[in-house]
């Protein structure tokens, strides 16, 4: 019965494994064509993920400040993940966030020093800095391994998306909708593109 | 258009004063119009920028209390969290701090958040913030006209914004209005669905097209400068300012204006005044014309009155005033009235009187007669004295003495009767004028007259004898010319009668009018038969018997009665009419000699023939035709006058008629120029003495000489002698002692009718047979 077990307990491993999966390329654009960078384009499967599945993260996961600006602009985390916020600048930040996902504060802190946050909801966390108010940045919190962060060609590529029926999720700071956009996506298993136009509200100046 | 000089002068200056002050007064009225609008203009141009200006640092003030709580830390968490009473909270207490109408948020979704209004249109509003950072403007919330100010709430991300509304309500734009140096009205106009620029709070002459079309244009013209705008309540000059509106595809505007008629008013006493001027200097320049054109026109007026004046025959002197032309022209005039008025008397004068005498002439006693024709009928006697024998006085004293002479008799006239009218009526005659009591008073009263001017007048002292005659007609009604043309004749009548006074006696003078008409109806009379024959027997001295008789014709006219030939005879003669008479008497002649010859009375008939018909060589054929008939001698009475006129056509004529076996007798022998020379061509058979060398041939020896011998030189030329005119026995004895062969007169018979002749010759047969038995026994 053990041999018999064996087999079917690595026909289901194999099963969980992803038989087949590949890069998914997503051309995002605004509605005026052009290509719209640091959107964050998410793709959840139909039939779930495998807990443990592990995001391929290719960026630290640290936001810092750094001549009075965040770095980066936009940063994607996987769920649970703590993100350190050292203060590069010589003058003190006091960063914080009033979004639901999370809301912190870190006071006044100063250079090279850093504070750590830990981020276990999904969702767009933006953050500011009470004493410059042109310091702004956001912090994506996703809940599927699948995501990435479009380049300046508005291209995000999301690595190894099991084939099968999804939900493609695009996300932007100036997004009108404010939700993500989601939208049915099949994925070959192979390499593949697909192309999403977003509505953008006209970027706030300050 | 004016027939007086006067008031066209008048009229014409005042219309030219008018005019220029109309000029004046345009000018004057364009002028003040034009720079006040230029001013209210100007100040609403500067009210516009002083607004621009005001709106802004308001709009600067409240976006800064806005910036204030939408950067605030806590308000900021607040906002995100969604604190809602956190958030309305502080906006209430900035509100209050701020003091502004209203203070609330909006959030990203543009939902009001801290504030309700019973109206407001989400979805515009949504729409107006969706597309701006710190959206401000005018917006309406319940229905009024706002000024929102908002502040961006981020967190750090945009969440919404913290709005602060002030509206812009009456006591707002009162405010405004008072910032103006003048008294403008302002209001805020939105634009509405149909198009037009409205405000619930707006007077309605606003809501017009007027005011539609400008706002329109004004929003176009950048920057909008003032402009003239109708309104039901006058002109108006506004000026349009277009403010930011967060009404999507809205706009709203801020209407300021002010009526012109305001910004006159300060001028109204000047152009009182301007007025007031021109009706005085109207009144002045009308009144100094009309003075002036009196001045003028009335001494002209004067001259024209004068002038009308000169015409009526009126004194036309004119008082002369003043050295001018007008003053010259007038002394002008009243030397050449003098002169025309001196003229006119002469030549008055001379119109009434006679220029040999200085005695009033025929016409002064026409008019003084004419003056009478009031008095009855038969009392006025028109009176005319004749010198007698004039021409024998002006021939021996030449015509100015003798023109004195009759000057002298005219004075002693008027001397002895003042009242008559002496006047000279022709260079022999004077003429005067009396009232009397019929004819036989006038005729004593003018005998009397005589006997006292017929006394010799005194000629350069020679004393002159003058005969004088008075002929009298009484005056017929207003025919007062005629009236002395019949006292004159009547002068000719009384020298006739020798009865040195008459009075005119129509009868005898005829009526020559009358005679003109009787001459139209000669033929109507030959045709009619209204003429008769009368003969008048021609006595044989030698037979002692009527042997023939001298056919004269009579008209029995059926209005005059019966007409003698001598009345009618000389005008047939002249109008041509004496040949049907002739012929007509010559038919007749030769009827009645048959008449008479039936009677058993053998005579021969003579009829007068005219020169005139001696003169149409035609009357031989009609002789000859006619006197077929006859049954007895025709003779042929001519005159040697007759034969004078045209002697070869008379002679031949008569040469003819006597180869007819017509008597030629010459008649009227020794009346006129009586020539031996035609005496002697003339084929005659018988003489006719005249009576007027018969009449006297037994009182004067001479006259029987020349009829003796007359009688003799008949008898040798182979003629025989007819006496006319024979009255008496002694006469007939002596002709008949001269060897006259026939009598011809009323002592034999007068002319009488055919049937009279007829009893005569009967009688005077039996006369003849009685004294032939007397003598033989």
């Amino acid at each position: 019965m053990r041999r018999t077990l064996a087999p079917l307990a690595l026909a289901v491993a194999l099963a969980a494994a992803p038989a087949v999966a590949g890069d998914v390329s997503v051309d995002v654009r605004d509605q005026a064509g052009k290509p719209v960078r640091d959107a964050v384009v998410m793709i959840r499967p139909a039939g779930g993920v495998a807990p443990g599945t592990p995001m391929k993260v290719n960026w630290p996961m640290v936001m810092a400040q750094q001549n009075t600006q965040f770095t980066p602009y936009v940063l994607i985390v996987p769920l649970g993940s703590t993100v350190s916020f050292p203060n590069k600048d010589k003058v003190r930040h006091h960063v914080y966030s009033f979004s639901a996902p999370k809301k912190f504060e870190l006071k006044l802190y100063g250079r090279d020093e850093t504070r750590s946050i830990t981020f276990d909801k999904p969702g767009a966390v933006s953050l500011g800095c009470n004493i410059h108010d042109s310091m702004i940045a956001f912090i994506f919190v996703s809940d599927t391994p699948f995501a990435a962060k479009s380049n300046p060609q508005g291209v995000a590529v999301v690595q190894d998306a099991p084939a099968g029926g999804a939900t493609l999720l695009v996300w932007h700071p100036d997004l009108k909708a404010r939700a993500p956009i989601a939208r049915p996506l099949a994925v070959a298993g192979a390499a593949q593109r697909a192309t999403v136009t977003v509505e953008l509200r006209p970027a706030l100046t300050r | 258009m004016f027939s007086r000089l006067s008031t066209r002068l008048t009229v014409l200056y005042a219309a030219l004063f008018g005019a220029v002050l109309l000029v004046v007064s345009v000018a004057v009225f364009g002028a003040i119009s034009g720079a006040a609008q230029r001013q209210v203009r100007a100040e609403l141009a500067a009210t516009g920028t002083v607004f621009d200006r005001v709106w802004s640092l308001r709009s600067e003030r409240l976006r800064e209390g806005a910036s204030l709580l939408s950067r605030d830390f806590g308000f900021r968490e607040a906002a995100a969290t969604g604190d809602a009473p956190t958030i309305e909270s502080a906006l209430e207490n900035l509100r209050n701090r701020m003091d502004v109408d209203h203070a609330f948020m909006v959030d990203a979704a543009g939902q009001i958040v801290g504030a309700s209004f019973s109206d407001v249109d989400q979805a515009r509003l949504a729409k107006a913030f969706e597309t701006a950072d710190d959206p401000s403007g005018v917006f309406r919330l319940a229905g009024e006209p706002y000024q929102l100010v908002s502040a961006p709430i981020l967190s750090p991300e945009l969440i919404g914004w913290v709005v602060f509304a002030e509206r812009l309500d009456e006591a707002e734009m009162q405010a405004l209005e008072k910032m103006a140096a003048i008294p403008l009205s302002a209001v805020v106009l939105n634009r509405a669905a149909g198009g037009a620029w409205t405000n619930a709070h707006a007077p309605a002459e606003l809501n017009s097209d007027a005011v539609r079309q400008m706002v329109e244009r004004s929003l176009k013209a950048r920057p909008p400068t003032p402009q003239d705008l109708r309104l039901k309540s006058g002109r108006t000059v506004a000026l349009v300012k277009p403010l930011p509106s967060l009404e999507p595809g809205g706009g709203a505007v801020l209407l300021l204006r002010y009526p012109l008629a305001r910004a006159l008013a300060p001028y109204e006493p000047l152009l009182l005044i301007v007025g007031l001027l021109g009706v005085v200097g109207l009144a002045v320049v009308s009144w100094g014309s009309w003075a002036l054109a009196r001045s003028l026109t009335r001494p002209i007026s004067e001259l024209d009155e004068a002038a009308h004046r000169l015409q009526r025959g009126e004194d036309a002197h004119v008082e002369v005033k003043g050295e001018d032309e007008i003053g010259r022209l007038a002394s002008s005039f009243n030397t050449m009235a003098a002169e025309i008025r001196e003229r006119e008397r002469k030549i008055t004068h001379q119109a009434m009187h006679d220029d040999d005498t200085g005695l009033p002439n025929r016409h002064a006693l026409e008019r003084l007669v004419a003056g009478l024709t009031d008095f009855p009928q038969g009392q006025v006697y028109v009176c005319a004295l004749g010198l007698d024998r004039f021409h024998h006085m002006r021939h021996a004293l030449g015509h100015k003495l003798s023109a004195q002479a009759v000057r002298m008799v005219g004075n002693r006239l008027g001397g002895l009767a003042p009242t008559c009218g002496v006047a000279r009526i022709a260079s022999d005659m004077l003429g005067f004028v009396l009232i009397a009591d019929g004819e036989a008073a006038a005729l004593d009263h003018v005998a009397g007259l005589l006997l006292s001017l017929e006394q010799p007048v005194r000629v350069q002292g020679e004393p002159i004898d003058v005969a004088l005659s008075i002929g009298l007609a009484p005056l017929q009604g207003d025919e007062v010319a005629a009236s002395i043309e019949r006292a004159s004749i009547a002068v000719d009548q009384a020298r006739a009668a020798r009865t040195k006074t008459a009075v005119f006696d129509a009868e005898a003078y005829g009526d020559p009018a009358a005679n003109l008409s009787l001459m139209s109806n000669l033929l109507t009379g030959i045709l009619q038969d209204q003429l008769v024959l009368w003969h008048q027997p021609k006595f044989d001295m030698r037979k002692n018997a009527v042997t023939g008789t001298e056919a004269l014709v009579r008209w029995n006219h059926p209005v005059r009665g019966m007409i003698f030939p001598d009345v009618f005879i000389t005008m047939a003669e002249e109008t041509g009419h004496i040949r049907a008479l002739t012929e007509w008497v010559v038919r007749r002649a030769i009827a009645d000699q048959r008449a008479l010859a039936e009677a058993g009375y053998d005579l021969s008939v003579a009829v007068n023939i005219s020169g005139r018909v001696l003169g149409e060589p035609d009357f031989i054929d009609f002789a000859r035709d006619a006197l077929k008939d006859a049954v007895g001698r025709i003779c042929f009475e001519i005159t040697e006058t007759a034969v004078i006129e045209n002697p070869a056509v008379a002679l031949g004529m008569l040469e003819a008629f006597a180869d007819m076996g017509v008597s030629i007798s010459i008649d009227d022998y020794g009346s006129g120029l009586s020539s031996l020379a035609y005496l002697k061509q003339i084929r005659g058979d018988e003489l006719k003495l005249d009576r007027s060398i018969v009449a006297d041939v037994t009182g004067s020896q001479r006259d029987a000489l020349i009829v003796r011998s007359t009688i003799d030189l008949a008898h040798s030329l182979g003629l025989k002698v007819v006496a006319e005119g024979i009255e008496t026995d002694a006469c007939f004895s002596v002709l008949a002692g001269m060897g006259c062969d026939m009598a011809q007169g009323y002592l034999i018979a007068r002319p009488q009718p055919i049937a009279q002749l007829l009893e005569f010759l009967a009688e005077s047969r039996e006369q003849t047979r009685a004294q032939r038995r007397k003598r033989r026994a």
